[in-house]
């Protein structure tokens, strides 16, 4: 019980910390990409503060890879500008990419070398990488066993978490993923999860991935930037800062469920929005802080309560009102 | 500087970690030794000596035509596997210029060609003593080494054609595809003016020797001139193309 509280301030105090007064990684100012006429990307600013995980939804097309390749300077941009830590993609492309780690896509690698070997053709692509550095990435991804195998050995697994290793080597202040959990089975999902925990943890970094898995932007995520058509649709917030305040919509499963009934609509701090008498259960909306008394007072009426769920409006449910439905452009 | 040669030990490696990489050396020795053999048993007096054969066979159009082959589809490869592999994600996010990591590829391509000349060579050379020897013959280091140029500026613009084609088409079979297309028809001669001009009939730099010439009203500097301007628009081209292309 002590351990989940802690727990819980621990992540508290982390969506507290990337506020205000963080500092910005990456500022994203007005950027487009103009192909043929056609805005494929359409003036497209966000910002990403230190420490933050943020999100890039948006359905297929929408532009997430374009985004993500004009970031990494392997697009460029048609107009606005990308500043890292700064430092302009556009006219300080050195500086700027030094802060960036990356995996676009498929993690890809020369099959023939080992994973070592490749490690090591970035290393050398970096200035101030040392072999102590590549042992801590490999090791930080659970690699050590694999590292002299070749790569066309590997798994997906396996080379995403090269992929990882990859992009942590210059120790980036900004990671950017790009669909990271793509083809993993649902083991390496959770797996990829954990990593990515640990090291904005561990590296204290922040942490940009482009998904269109929703379920896994919202278990990570403290932001997500929706985007559809190119077009920036909304900038939300994720986890519990959303919830603390707000109000929770409940449904109680009773065994006494007109007796329960009364006692809602005879209280202040609950508002009863329907019910169902073939399951015994009644919904009700209240505040969050109150949610203790309503039990209480269920109690003390005698009725006995078999479960309480939170009806979330899930992320999905969000995302789809904001694209309008599954709508491809 | 150091920043450069560490692109380049790092193409270098991509090169020659490759399990194929000793074939090529592998054939361009045995190659020499069985052309000796033959030359030697059909007729033994063709070549007077291990300088004879060597500075006949390694011209453009004996054995440094293999050479030439052999090092196409080594570079062919370079920049063109790269898309291929999906690597040049990797590979073009870092804190290098696009130019520089391009050029690191050009160098090495120029090395990988030098390095199978050598071997070249050498095979040839050694071929030569086995089956002719050393002595007799008109031919001696001076002509061994005129035709090993010969070869190696055939190779060299042959590689920088082939490593432009990579660039534009990043598909290496194309890459391979065109550029022997090329070498097949880069014997014929067309009996027009403009055809001094093309490329192909100022390839071969030997056909000067003995005061010879491809065509009529060429001269070996014009030829070299022709060659570096070619050269130097693949390069344009390959530069200009990689630096500005959106990798999608």
């Amino acid at each position: 019980m002590n351990q989940i509280m802690m727990n819980q301030m621990t992540m508290k105090q982390q969506n507290v910390e990337p506020g205000k007064e963080a500092p910005l990684v990456l500022q994203m100012n007005g950027v487009s990409k103009i192909i043929k006429g056609k805005s494929i990307v359409d003036k497209l600013s966000f910002d990403i503060r230190k420490g933050e995980i943020v999100g890039l939804l948006g359905p297929n097309g929408a532009g997430k890879t374009t985004t993500i390749r004009m970031m990494t300077g392997l697009i460029r941009m048609s107009e606005g500008d990308v500043m890292i830590q700064g430092h302009s993609i556009r006219n300080d492309f050195k500086r700027a990419i030094a802060h960036i780690g990356a995996i676009i896509e498929n993690p890809e690698f020369y099959p023939y070398m080992t994973g070592l070997d490749n490690l090591k053709q970035y290393q050398r692509m970096t200035d101030e990488v040392n072999d102590e550095r590549i042992n801590e990435v490999v090791q930080l991804v659970g690699l050590q066993e694999a590292m002299n195998k070749k790569v066309k050995a590997y798994s997906l697994g396996m080379r995403q978490r090269l992929g990882i290793a990859q992009a942590l080597l210059q120790r980036p202040k900004l990671l950017i993923l790009d669909e990271p959990t793509n083809g993993l089975d649902p083991a390496g999902i959770r797996e990829m999860r954990e990593y990515m925990r640990t090291i904005a943890e561990v590296e204290g970094i922040s942490i940009l991935i482009s998904s269109h898995m929703l379920a896994e932007i919202e278990q990570i995520c403290h932001r997500a930037v929706v985007i559809q058509n190119g077009k920036l649709v909304t900038v939300t917030k994720l986890g519990e800062e959303q919830e603390a305040a707000a109000q929770v919509k409940l449904t109680i499963r009773v065994d006494l469920l007109q007796s329960a009934i009364d006692i809602v609509e005879g209280t202040e701090i609950a508002q009863l929005n329907g019910m169902d008498s073939t399951r015994a259960e009644l919904t009700v909306t209240l505040l969050d802080s109150n949610v203790p008394a309503l039990v209480t007072a269920l109690g003390i009426g005698g009725v006995g309560i078999y479960r309480i769920t939170e009806l979330k409006q899930s992320l999905e449910e969000d995302f789809l009102k904001w694209t309008g439905g599954n709508l491809i452009a | 500087m150091r920043r450069f040669n560490n692109l380049m030990i790092n193409e270098w490696l991509k090169l020659s970690k490759k399990r194929m990489f000793f074939m090529p050396y592998v054939l361009l020795i045995l190659l020499p030794l069985l052309v000796g053999y033959i030359v030697h048993s059909v007729s033994a007096e063709l070549f007077g000596s291990a300088f004879d054969f060597s500075s006949t066979m390694l011209l453009p159009n004996g054995i440094g035509q293999a050479l030439t082959i052999l090092a196409i589809i080594g570079t062919a490869g370079v920049v063109s596997k790269e898309y291929g592999q999906g690597t040049i994600k990797f590979l073009l996010i870092r804190a290098r210029s696009r130019t520089a990591i391009l050029a690191s590829k050009y160098v090495i391509v120029l090395v990988y060609a030098l390095t199978l000349t050598i071997v070249t060579t050498i095979a040839v050379y050694g071929s030569g003593i086995l089956w002719f020897g050393l002595n007799g013959g008109e031919a001696g280091f001076s002509e061994i080494l005129l035709s090993v140029l010969y070869g190696f500026v055939y190779t060299v613009v042959y590689v920088t054609l082939a490593f432009m084609i990579g660039i534009l088409t990043t598909s290496t079979g194309v890459t391979i595809g065109i550029t022997m297309f090329a070498i097949t028809i880069d014997k014929l001669v067309i009996s027009r003016d403009f055809y001094k001009y093309v490329l192909f009939p100022n390839l071969n730099l030997s056909a000067y020797e003995g005061n010879g010439a491809p065509m009529r009203g060429m001269t070996l500097s014009f030829s070299i001139t022709m060659l570096a301007v070619y050269m130097l628009l693949f390069l344009l081209a390959g530069f200009v193309v990689f630096r500005r292309r959106d990798v999608a």
